[in-house]
């Protein structure tokens, strides 16, 4: 199978200070990441993510592993053609306006100056940005610069796109934004590799995850196998009245079953957050 | 190839757009115009020689000191101000070699110089031509025969210091690609500039028999590695006509320029291949 990314036996050391003390960042780390998938890598500060996203762009050499994108050895001008990158925490130059900038990383990804002003303006769209492109990066809030960080990672229609922490710092309202530019990479068919510590938007955006320990791979699978716990059911009932409730205890009892817990269902605060400020203050 | 000249010419283009919206550069511009203008009102301190040339050195040194203090500082600014707020992450992770994201630097912070060089040769240009006319005028009266400048040698004095300054950017990028800090960078930079400036006496020594192996060796690599910036100084020369300059001579002194420009921009580009950003 050719697979979005293929990472094996990647190790990662830095050397600190002048005795050059030694510090692995990446453990022995093999991860093997399918097309089309919307795919999550977790794990607390400090555990290796950025350095393994980095180690796959090019920024960072490998202490040892090898690594693929698309088929590509990594690293290569085409296989960081056909791949977009938001950083963590991104900052552009405050003079470009948005639209300025989307153009600039569209010219270094090699679009071609014909298509040009059509990938620009895409871009700022799926983005939701085309009204305030025209504006002096320097003015744009923090969920403006993640959207705009956004446009500059796909403007050239990349098969891949890695976003580092691409919430971080969001507000609810401009995270849920961009959970809907993920999706919408996904439906067109597209690879999103997302990492995050913001474990509720993974579960919600991604296919897949991979969690990470001080370097290491601690687990990886579909999210919908790593997360449920086929030995339990949740049923949501209406209207139980307590007589309604002992007759299905005891039906269920005599099947051999047995209710362990009845609460009742709650909405996330961020859903409830979401409800009440309807997002337009970025736009 | 021509990819490659693309990406290299975005990025020194927005390099440049950086640097000239800089209020440094913008200071140092008004700074050393104000110097040029003033030179005119300064003239009686000429110390007994000619007016043209007090005009000339002092307009000059100031486009020489300045421009030194703006092709250290600014350019190691712009090449930190990209590492540093990680701008460089969103850029290298695109198809753009790290050779290109240095070249494209140095052609804008080298654009941002010329325009330096070119405002400030303008106004020394029209301050000396001003001057000159008026002492035509009372030399013709007195019947003696007047001083007067050359406009060539002035354009000459121009591409020499604009060279002189690019070999300058050069160094500072090639220290930027190994160097973490922007202070360590300026610090270098400007120790280079001076150490270029009076490589002229490790020259001389140099030339000097000596006992010393050691002390040869030591001088024979300073004086290959340094360039002399000292020979871009060509003021009097060009623009006074107080020596003959031969076409070769020029020549060489710019072939030499170019030829460290390159090999600093190549050392730099090996360094920050390697560079872990």
């Amino acid at each position: 199978m050719n697979y979005a990314i293929s990472v094996r036996h990647l190790t990662k050391d830095f050397r600190i200070g002048i005795r050059g003390l030694k510090l692995r960042a990446v453990d022995d780390l093999s991860l093997e990441i399918p097309r089309g998938q919307v795919y999550g890598l977790l794990g607390p500060n400090g555990c290796g993510k950025s350095t393994t996203l980095k180690v796959v762009l090019g920024l960072v050499s490998a202490t040892a592993g090898e690594i693929s994108i698309l088929g590509e050895p990594s690293a290569t001008s085409a296989a960081r053609r056909r791949t977009g990158f938001l950083p963590e925490a991104p900052y552009f130059h405050k003079f470009l306006t948005g639209r300025e900038l989307v153009r600039y990383c569209a010219q270094l990804s090699g679009v071609a100056a014909s298509e040009l002003d059509a990938a620009v303006e895409d871009a700022l769209g799926l983005a939701a940005m085309n009204e305030a492109a025209g504006r002096p990066i320097g003015t744009y809030s923090k969920g403006m610069l993640q959207r705009i960080g956004f446009a500059q990672a796909v403007v050239h229609d990349p098969e891949l796109i890695i976003l580092d922490e691409p919430t971080a710092g969001v507000d609810p309202v401009g995270s849920a934004s961009i959970g809907r530019m993920i999706h919408a990479m996904r439906d067109k068919g597209k690879t999103v590799v997302l990492c995050s510590h913001l474990l509720g938007q993974v579960e919600q955006v991604c296919d897949r995850v991979a969690i990470m320990d001080r370097g290491k791979l601690v687990l990886e699978g579909a999210v919908e196998d790593v997360l449920s716990r086929r030995d339990r059911h949740v049923m949501t009932i209406e209207a139980m009245t307590p007589t309604a409730r002992a007759a299905a205890e005891a039906a269920l009892e005599a099947h051999g079953a047995k209710i362990t817990s009845v609460t009742h269902p709650r909405r996330s605060l961020e859903d409830l957050f979401r409800e009440l400020v309807t997002g337009s203050r970025d736009a | 190839m021509k990819d490659s000249l693309r990406r290299t010419l975005w990025i020194s283009r927005v390099t440049f757009l950086e640097a000239v919206r800089q209020r440094f550069f913008a200071f140092l511009l008004v700074l050393s115009a104000a110097m040029v203008l003033s030179s005119v009102s300064l003239r009686v301190f000429d110390f007994g020689h000619g007016e043209l040339k007090f005009i000339a050195d002092f307009g000059f040194g100031g486009m020489f000191f300045f421009g030194s203090v703006l092709a250290v500082v600014m350019t190691a600014q712009l090449f930190f101000s990209e590492i540093d707020n990680k701008t460089a992450l969103t850029l290298l992770a695109k198809p753009l070699s790290r050779p290109e994201f240095l070249l494209g630097k140095f052609f804008g912070a080298w654009a941002v110089l010329g325009v330096f060089v070119l405002v400030l040769a303008g106004l020394q240009g029209v301050v000396l031509w001003a001057r000159e006319q008026e002492l035509v005028a009372a030399a013709e009266q007195a019947g003696r025969i007047p001083t007067t400048f050359s406009i060539v040698g002035l354009c000459q004095l121009v591409l020499l210091q604009w060279l002189r300054l690019g070999v300058v950017i050069a160094i500072v990028l090639a220290i930027s690609s190994l160097a973490r800090t922007f202070l360590f960078t300026v610090v270098v930079g400007s120790l280079a500039v001076v150490a270029g400036q009076l490589q002229w006496i490790a020259q001389d020594a140099f030339l000097r028999p000596t006992d010393s192996p050691v002390y040869t060796a030591f001088l024979w690599v300073s004086t290959r590695l340094i360039p002399n910036l000292q020979q871009f100084n060509l003021a009097d020369a060009l623009v006074l006509g107080s020596a003959v300059v031969e076409e070769g001579a020029l020549i060489s002194v710019g072939f030499s320029g170019l030829a460290y420009l390159v090999a600093y921009l190549t050392l730099g580009s090996l360094i920050f291949r390697r560079r872990e950003i």
